[in-house]
């Protein structure tokens, strides 16, 4: 039996598809390889026997070789899930990635299709699972005025999605200087008037020095606040669809659940 | 009428959304727009739930009324001119400084402006038109606005709100000309439905002035509400455009979201075949996008309006809404769904497994072969699980266990389905059986609709003692096994 060739990638996209371009041009057997990304639940503790492992550094030009070839061979948009994959929690991602694109650069763009498919199925589910918390970020994110009429907030998404909700904010608040930052992540989205939002690293943000409030903001918070007690329908009430709808995860930073400032 | 002046902003808006919450279409669909670079806001047509309130009803606009002063006297409506409540207003200025502040800080998707009737229909409208015209063009609001076009207002002001906002509605509030009359005495249906007529009519014009002619408006509508005398005469009625012609600098189009209107469920005697008639009336007629639901509340503790002391029929109202669903995106028909003699939907089964209980013939259906409409049919197949099948396919032929991994809940289909022309089990397809099995599958119900007091009548048909009080009078317990239980839940 061959040993297993394991490539342990960076936890980005450009560290998966150098991990994938390696692999696939080391001409080991697609059924001899595997591929890891460094995440929380795979560290150098729980290292499989009798494989060798193969250290990849991020390389952008394989990684930018890689993606272009997706869009190529398959299509666009099998393009974009695999971005979402990549951004996603799903421990594995890079290995089902690997999966995909064989039978996406064997099938080509029909994989999509392909729904009874193990792999295609698993790369469905998790696409879902970042747009569902794409989509509720971009209605749950509160923004709080600082003293020069900076927006501020914070997010503590499960997947990476800072990068896929940013354009929607950069699109909509055009004028307006607006920072969200993503506490697991320590990364953050910068964004100013007329120009392209950023993302930096930005290693320990003390966020308690964003409580600068500007003198308007607690006024607005009071206000949202009332708005939203008082839309309530009484005769309604229904805390488990509540919860159903909006998570108790999302909460923490949300203004209409915050404590009343004293 | 108690009127104070000078009241705070916190005051107002707590009387102002206390007062619009019985409104339902708070939704912010239908539209795709692009941020300008400027001004601020966008547009995204799946619409974007910004939070969700204490009932479990999502908060996706600025919900409020412009004013609570009314003077209509309309039985049902809190803001009634004979009600004793505190009446305030708010300013176009306050609405716009409330709106975009919340917008900015990603409170909200938009603003939804409706209405009490100051002074006159007029004069109400040309107070919400200055509050648009504020937000549009002196704020460059580019986000999200739903208004309520007030029935009696002239079609020039309506035409004119029309090309600020995203969406319009005019509220039907009862489903029939004589309800209406009954308990809204100063609205009249006709009046209801010509601004309906005259925003569908705007909407296509300015679709085809754009050159995206509309594929459903040219094709021959069925006139399906022909014993329906005030839509036959609104549709047939050659009705001609307002006279208002836009700016030309107006960088927008007629109402691009469409329009919605809504109907109050179970204060009047309507039975549910009558309201779902209106319904299909509308969509085909007047290509409403939405008909909303709203179930009755006797806020007024009015002794001439049902009591709803066990709270408002909440299960009725989540079977309106599937049946729309079905109507909209199924393509079900009224007829199908109910007739002179079902003239309710079942309180134990959705409206789709009844349906398919009683042509139980069309049944079971190849998974690989049907086509789209006929899985569409199948309880259980969602318009995605159709897609997915149909997609799935092409590649392989599919087997249960690929329907599985493909997320497609089988509970309830696998009475109805094939795969490679087998069953999942041997199943009898009998209405019977196929009836008892599907009432032990826990309808899922949204959370909280359990405690109607109408479900409750589950829980005690499973009951025996139920069976005997209930029923010994008429049945006796053999008989009853041989009636299906789907009639008895029709009792």
């Amino acid at each position: 039996m061959d040993v297993k060739r394991i490539f342990f990638c960076d936890n980005s996209i450009d560290g998966i598809f150098t991990a994938i371009y390696l692999a696939w041009s080391s001409r080991y057997g697609h059924a001899n390889i595997k591929l890891e990304e460094m995440c929380e639940q795979c560290n150098y503790s729980n290292m499989e026997l009798f494989s060798e492992y193969i250290k990849v550094d991020t390389d952008f030009t394989k990684a930018i070789m890689v993606s272009q070839t997706i869009k190529k061979k398959i299509s666009e948009e099998a393009y974009q899930m695999v971005c979402r994959v990549a951004l996603s929690d799903y421990y594995g991602k890079a290995d089902l990635i690997y999966r995909f694109l064989i039978l996406g650069f064997h099938v080509g763009e029909k994989v999509l299709d392909h729904l009874s498919d193990e792999v295609v199925g698993k790369v469905y589910s998790v696409n879902k699972n970042v747009n569902n918390e794409v989509h509720h970020l971009l209605g749950f994110v509160r923004f709080s005025e600082q003293n020069q009429g900076l927006l501020v907030s914070a997010i503590h998404p499960k997947n990476n999605v800072l990068s896929l909700i940013t354009p929607h904010f950069a699109d909509r608040l055009p004028e307006e200087r607006f920072i969200i930052y993503d506490e697991n992540r320590n990364t953050a989205a910068l964004h100013m008037p007329g120009k392209q939002w950023i993302l930096a690293e930005v290693g320990e943000l003390d966020i308690n020095k964003f409580k600068e409030f500007s003198t308007e903001e607690d006024e607005y918070r009071d206000l949202w606040k009332i708005f939203f007690e008082h839309i309530a329908i009484k005769e309604r009430i229904n805390p488990k669809l509540q919860c159903n709808n909006l998570p108790l995860r999302f909460r923490g930073y949300m203004t209409e659940f915050s404590i009343k400032n004293e | 009428m108690v009127v104070q002046e000078n009241m705070s902003i916190q005051k107002k808006l707590e009387i102002l959304s206390d007062a619009a919450k019985y409104d339902v279409a708070c939704t912010s669909s239908g539209v795709d727009r692009k941020g300008k670079g400027t001004g601020m806001g966008n547009s995204i047509a799946a619409g974007i739930c910004h939070s969700f309130s204490a009932d479990g009803r999502c908060i996706s606009l600025l919900k409020v009324l412009f004013t609570n002063e009314c003077i209509f006297d309309c039985k049902y409506c809190i803001n009634r001119s004979s009600n004793d409540v505190v009446r305030t207003s708010f300013t176009p200025q306050e609405i716009c400084e409330l709106t975009m502040e919340f917008y900015r800080r990603n409170y909200i998707e938009g603003l939804f402006l409706s209405s009490g009737i100051l002074v006159s229909p007029n004069h109400t409208m040309e107070l919400i038109l200055q509050a648009l015209r504020l937000l549009r063009e002196v704020h460059h609001f580019n986000g999200y606005i739903h208004c309520k076009a007030i029935p009696g207002a002239d079609p020039e002001i309506i035409e004119m709100l029309g090309w600020y906002a995203d969406r319009m509605s005019v509220n039907l509030e009862l489903p029939t000309a004589e309800s209406l009359k009954e308990l809204a005495p100063h609205k009249s249906r006709k009046n209801i439905l010509q601004p309906i007529r005259q925003i569908q009519l705007r909407r296509e014009s300015n679709k085809n002035y754009l050159g995206f002619p509309d594929r459903m408006s040219k094709a021959k509508k069925l006139i399906t509400g022909e014993e329906d005398h005030d839509i036959k005469e609104i549709i047939t009625n050659n009705t001609s455009l307002a006279p208002y012609q836009k700016n030309s600098l107006m960088k927008r189009s007629f109402v691009p979201a469409g329009q919605s209107t809504q109907m109050i469920i179970g204060a009047t005697k309507e039975s549910d075949y009558q309201i779902m008639s209106v319904s299909q009336a509308l969509y085909d007629n007047f290509d409403l996008k939405r008909v909303f639901y709203s179930a009755f509340m006797n806020v007024n503790h009015d002794n001439r309006l049902p009591a709803t002391v066990e709270g408002p029929p909440l299960l009725r109202e989540h079977r309106l809404y599937q049946a729309d669903w079905l109507l909209r995106f199924y393509g079900f028909n009224t007829k199908e769904l109910l007739d002179e003699k079902h003239p309710n939907f079942n309180v134990l089964l959705d409206p789709k497994c009844d349906w398919a209980l009683r042509h139980l013939e069309q049944f079971p259906v190849e998974v690989n072969k049907a086509d789209y409409y006929s899985l569409l049919r199948v309880p259980g197949i969602g318009t995605n699980s159709a897609q997915r099948i149909v997609a799935a396919r092409k590649s392989a032929v599919l087997s249960f266990s690929d329907l599985k991994r493909m997320g497609i809940v089988l509970k309830r289909a696998v009475y109805f389905i094939t795969c490679s022309g087998a069953m999942m089990y041997s199943i009898k397809v009998d209405e019977n059986f196929i009836t008892r099995q599907l009432l032990s599958i826990k309808d899922r119900l949204p959370f909280g609709i359990e405690h109607d007091i109408t479900y409750q009548q589950l829980t005690l048909f499973d009951d025996a003692k139920f069976l005997q009080d209930e029923f010994t009078n008429k049945y006796t317990c053999h008989e009853l096994e041989q009636k299906s239980a789907m009639k008895i839940a029709n009792i």
